[in-house]
């Protein structure tokens, strides 16, 4: 059979980005929904579940992709926000060619499987997001570009050097991520401690699980709506994929593989973060600022469900495929949920002139259309079935109940904050007494209809899951294999 | 495709998929939307009737589930399940949700939004369907999850008033406390059944006992939340601030008994650690809401505590473990409840549409003159409500008090009390409305509804009347044979009689006090002045739960984690920050451009350096 090769790909994509950059006008925002969609065609015109591209080698980098079904959700998701943020918004031309580079730069390092090139790509994705929050950010743009980029440059150094030390103690040829995480075994026990230590640094640094998040609410809150849009919706998932797809199996193939303590540490760290995003969040004013807050407390769920499953070490097969896939269906669906709700942010905003919840009030009156999107975007981020949140969430907390026990109590309790804090900010912004001060206020149609793009997707991923999950294959991911029925 | 199957999908499938529709025609008329939701919920049911009786009767069990989530090493599923419980359910939510959505029709004729309103509406009533006729737990807890939703958006469908937009959220809030253990239950039955467990059929395959205590009392915890049993009972008299219609619909007969269906549903898992425990909370509930019930004066709010009241009763019921019998006293008492207590606030919300929405009982009087038909229908709903000899409640709710005389003599004591309860405050309640003289304005300038708003109360009054009838089929139905002795087909005996004999003292005494002009209520307030506060405070339990949990402790803990998060986290990041460019600013003033000095710095750290060296190599570290 004929695949679409990764190469080719690439290549488009290069070429498309250089049209974008010598065009002029609004040729780049077109670009990037042509970018894409051949992101798109290339995921779903190959084996979605594991195909692997082999390109040789060059010198000590590893040539090799692999496209596997973490990667491929992924890369639809990178497609849905190239469709997106372009309709979305009518920002400058440079905008778009940043947000090309950052989507290259993603595919490269959700397909890679050489730690060179994955940490190339790592740092590539910076650079974007660092422009795109000091030129076009909020007013303290230059702190929070600066914290952003400095604060998740300390973790990648730790992963380089944990990236260092399994090339030099495992004598390898070349920076080959199968060669590499295979031998991890083999080497003196405090390197293989130092490894971990680094990977998942770096990786809960770039999540964020609290207490690493706080180059977080800056970033998001500071950039521009379109930068926070697709910050939170792709940058996040780099942690998580490093989680699920390199930090995995390396515990899995090291000697700590069967141990609980580092398991059970990630799963009380995320509880913390869940429960912790969730009360700071209750307590924020700026609408912006709390959905940052519960962009962590999401993917918290992910520390939880990667938790969970090392603690396992499949042992239970049902309930490690349920958090398995539940974390990376939750992937997907808050990457369209968080996409969603910062760009309803953002009308909200230029509709009233604010986003401070007290401020609000009664929205439903005056803009209905805004209201019912901004209710159907925060019942998804709750968890409602039907909505695609809930399948994520769902099936992580089913199966995290045969690790937890009764410690499940705390996630739940996690829960029903999270739902707290969604629902008292409704009841103060779209319920109550309309806010006289706000005057007679209009949304912009257009991107109200942009909105219900999301929406739809969200619908569909909560009503038919199968969608995503039948390219699921835990064996598709090397090294934890072993885990079928 | 079955054509059973499918009719089956069909019952909640079509009002799911039609109430888009619903909300879309609104656009074009208003009065479109009505009609299309009221027609589709009576396809609905008609599909019901269909249904049960081709199969159902014939002894068929409608099965069928496809895989929700493929890939995984067992099947998750989602489809339908139909037998005999599921479809009395079915046929009554259908049946019931025809009537009041018709109710509704004059009833929110005015309103500027009833296209949402009916939209609303048929999504609750196909979500109820979904959910009765779900083959498994999961299935189930989606539609348990919707209809959730749908009575948050529906008690906050009237979104500008700050009480009701604060009533959803509470109810939404307190609702999700009883559904994560539902979700831990779920989870819980995974792991102990590798999966089996989570279709309806396949509950047998938790075998230890302490599994299904475990997974039972996690899955009840879910009940309490959505049947607002004790102690999360706070959320339904604040939800009462929806339109009326809703509080008949949702928080009286259908949604509030899904609890009561979600213990029925997994009977076999329950042991008689877990059946204990849902006695006692069922009897606590019965009393408690009773007390309350005496000391409100808001109509619809004692119809609400009535509710909980009344579903404390079919918990109870399933908590005397009597196997089929408890399922089969439960359902009849929950069927014979959702007639009567949809009547009951129907003609309540006659009642407040005619007398501009002022809801304090005290405020009203004399309407039996005004308003003929509706207060009479409230009386025959009062008088089943109370269990009188020969109307539906005398059959539901004494054959329990009866039934738990064999298990536990406390409990049959404190239900037949409940039974006391229950008749002082109907009477209460409907001697205040309808005797007497206007004591307002609003109740002077009161009339009679028209006949759309007639029709199914008068419907429903005779259901309320003569659903006594059915008791043995129902129980032949669920229940083959049924159980000899059961009150109702064995004669009565002196046992049954006490709580008739205290209903009758119930309604003397509340014709006393309150059916014409009596000091005594402020005797016994003024004598009892501690238990009286106690009662009118809710027990604290609101207090608690607002002021103290949520607002001291939550939001409390919430203000110091942000202030944490502020000073504490943010500020160390901000250190470490300025530290590193601080020490560059120190240890830029070395960088001097003198030769002589770089040779002097090299020099010393040439010198430190081997020394260092000396230093590792006499402990043998190279």
């Amino acid at each position: 059979m004929m695949i679409f090769q990764l190469s080719y790909l690439f290549l488009i994509l290069v070429l498309v980005m250089i049209v974008s950059m010598v065009a002029r006008g609004k040729i780049a925002r077109y670009l990037t929904i042509l970018f894409s969609a051949f992101v798109f065609v290339f995921t779903i015109v190959n084996n979605m579940t594991l195909t692997n591209f082999d390109y040789g080698v060059l010198s000590i980098l590893a040539l090799s992709f692999q496209l596997n079904f973490v990667s491929s959700v992924l890369l639809i998701l990178i497609s849905f926000i190239g469709i997106f943020v372009p309709l979305r918004y009518g920002s400058s031309p440079g905008f778009f060619v940043l947000l090309q580079f950052l989507m290259f730069s993603l595919v490269g390092l959700f397909t890679t499987r050489d730690f060179i090139v994955f940490y190339i790509f790592w740092e590539m994705v910076l650079i974007p997001s660092f422009f795109v929050i000091g030129i076009w950010g909020g007013k303290s743009k230059n702190y929070a570009a600066m914290k952003f980029f400095i604060y998740t440059h300390v973790g990648s150094v730790f992963m380089l050097l944990g990236i260092f030390t399994m090339y030099f103690t495992e004598h390898a040829s070349t920076f080959s991520m199968a060669t590499l995480i295979s031998g991890i075994g083999t080497i003196p026990m405090a390197y293989q401690s130092f490894v971990i230590f680094g990977f998942l640094f770096a990786f809960l640094i770039k999540l964020p699980t609290a207490p690493l998040h706080s180059w977080l609410p800056d970033a998001y809150v500071e950039a521009p709506s379109e930068g926070t849009v697709f910050i939170s919706a792709l940058l996040s998932k780099m942690g998580a994929f490093g989680l699920l797809v390199i930090f995995a199996p390396i515990f899995m193939a090291s000697s700590f593989a069967g141990s609980t303590a580092v398991p059970a540490a990630l799963i009380a760290l995320g509880i913390f973060s869940l429960i912790y995003s969730a009360l700071v969040a209750l307590y924020q004013k700026d609408m912006k600022r709390m959905m940052s807050y519960a962009s962590v407390g999401h993917m918290s769920f992910i520390t939880i469900a990667v938790g969970g499953f090392l603690y396992l070490n499949g042992s239970n097969p049902l309930a490690s495929q349920l958090l398995y896939y539940g974390a990376v269906f939750q992937l997907i669906s808050h990457g369209i949920i968080i996409a969603m709700i910062f760009a309803l942010v953002d009308t909200l905003e230029r509709a009233t002139g604010t986003r401070n919840i007290p401020s609000l009030g009664g929205l439903a009156r005056q803009l209905p259309v805004l209201s019912f999107l901004i209710l159907a975007a925060f019942l998804a981020s709750v968890a409602i079935p039907g909505f695609s949140g809930f399948v994520g969430e769902i099936s992580i907390l089913l199966g995290s109940y045969a690790v937890l026990k009764y410690y499940l109590i705390f996630v739940l309790a996690g829960v029903v904050l999270t739902a707290s804090y969604h629902v008292f900010a409704l009841q103060r912004t779209i319920f109550g007494p309309y806010n006289e001060f706000l005057g007679n206020i209009k949304a912009r149609k257009e991107e109200l209809l942009v909105a219900i793009f999301p929406l739809i997707l969200i619908f569909i991923l909560g009503i038919y899951p199968a969608l995503i999950f039948h390219i699921f294959h835990i064996n598709a991911i090397q090294f934890l294999g072993g885990i079928h029925i | 495709m079955d054509l059973s199957v499918l009719l089956t999908f069909l019952i909640f499938g079509l009002p799911l998929i039609g109430f888009p529709f619903v909300i879309g025609i609104g656009f074009i008329r208003k009065n479109y939307s009505m009609y299309l939701g009221t027609s589709l919920i009576f396809a609905s049911f008609l599909i019901s009737l269909y249904v049960f009786f081709n199969y159902t009767v014939n002894g068929v069990v409608i099965q069928s589930s496809f895989n929700w989530l493929p890939g995984l090493p067992a099947v998750i599923p989602v489809g339908v399940y139909a037998d005999n419980l599921s479809m009395i359910m079915a046929l009554m939510v259908s049946f019931v949700g025809f009537l009041i959505i018709l109710f509704s029709v004059g009833y929110m004729k005015d309103d500027p939004n009833r296209h949402v309103f009916f939209g609303e509406m048929v999504l609750f009533t196909s979500s109820m369907l979904g959910l009765v006729l779900s083959s498994s737990l999961l299935m189930l807890f989606i539609f348990w999850e919707l209809v959730g939703l749908c009575s948050y958006l529906l008690i906050g469908f009237w979104y500008y008033k700050p009480n009701a937009a604060s009533a959803a959220k509470k109810a939404f809030i307190v609702t999700r406390v009883g559904d994560v253990f539902f979700i831990a239950g779920i989870g819980a039955a995974i792991l102990y059944s590798s999966g089996g467990a989570l279709s309806v059929a396949g509950l047998g395959s938790i075998h230890l006992v302490w599994q299904k205590t475990i997974v039972s009392l996690l899955l009840f915890g879910g009940a309490i939340g959505k049947s607002a049993q004790f102690p999360l009972h706070v959320w339904i008299p604040d939800a009462m601030e929806g339109p009326t219609t809703v509080s008949a619909l949702i928080h009286a007969a259908t949604m509030v008994t899904a609890g009561v269906y979600l213990i029925a549903r997994t009977y076999t898992i329950f042991t008689p650690t877990s059946l204990t425990v849902v006695l006692y909370v069922g009897v606590v509930t019965v009393i408690l809401s009773g007390l309350i019930g005496l000391v409100v004066n808001d109509i619809k709010r004692i119809l609400a505590y009535s509710t909980i009241g009344q579903i404390g009763y079919m918990v109870a019921a399933l908590g005397l473990g009597l196997g089929a019998t408890s399922i089969g006293l439960s359902i009849y008492q929950l069927e014979a409840h959702a007639f009567f207590k949809a009547l009951l606030f129907l003609t309540a919300g006659s009642i407040l549409h005619a007398v501009m929405n002022v809801r304090d009982i005290n405020k009203m009087g004399g309407l039996w003159r005004k308003m003929p038909v509706t207060v009479t229908a409230m009386f025959f709903g009062a008088l089943a409500l109370s269990g009188f000899p020969g109307l539906a409640g005398f059959f539901s709710k004494d054959s329990i008090i009866s039934a738990s005389y064999g298990v536990s003599i406390f409990a049959w004591v404190l239900l037949a009390i409940g039974g006391f309860l229950t008749a002082l405050y109907a009477f209460r309640m409907f001697f205040r409305v309808a005797l007497g003289q206007p004591r307002s304005n609003a109740a002077e300038h009161a009339h009679e509804s028209g006949w759309v708003m007639l029709i199914p109360v008068v419907i429903l009054a005779a259901f309320s009347v003569i659903f006594g009838v059915f008791q043995q089929g129902f129980y032949n139905f669920l229940e083959n044979p049924p159980a000899a002795h059961l009150f109702g087909i064995a004669p009565l005996t002196t046992l049954d009689v006490t709580p008739v004999i205290l209903m009758l003292a119930a309604i003397g005494i509340a014709y006393y006090a309150w059916g014409r002009n009596s000091s005594l209520p402020s005797t016994v307030t003024n004598g009892a002045r501690d238990l009286y506060l106690l009662v009118k405070n809710k027990f604290f339990i609101d207090v608690l739960f607002t002021n103290v949990i949520a607002e001291r402790g939550v939001l409390g803990l919430s203000a110091v984690s942000d202030g944490f998060e502020r000073r504490a986290i943010g500020g160390l990041v901000d250190a470490s920050g300025n530290l590193f460019e601080n020490s560059g600013k120190v240890l830029r003033k070395i960088q001097t451009g003198l030769a002589r000095q770089y040779a002097m710095i090299v020099l010393i750290g040439l010198i430190l350096a081997l020394i260092l060296l000396r230093i590792f190599i006499l402990y043998g570290v190279i």
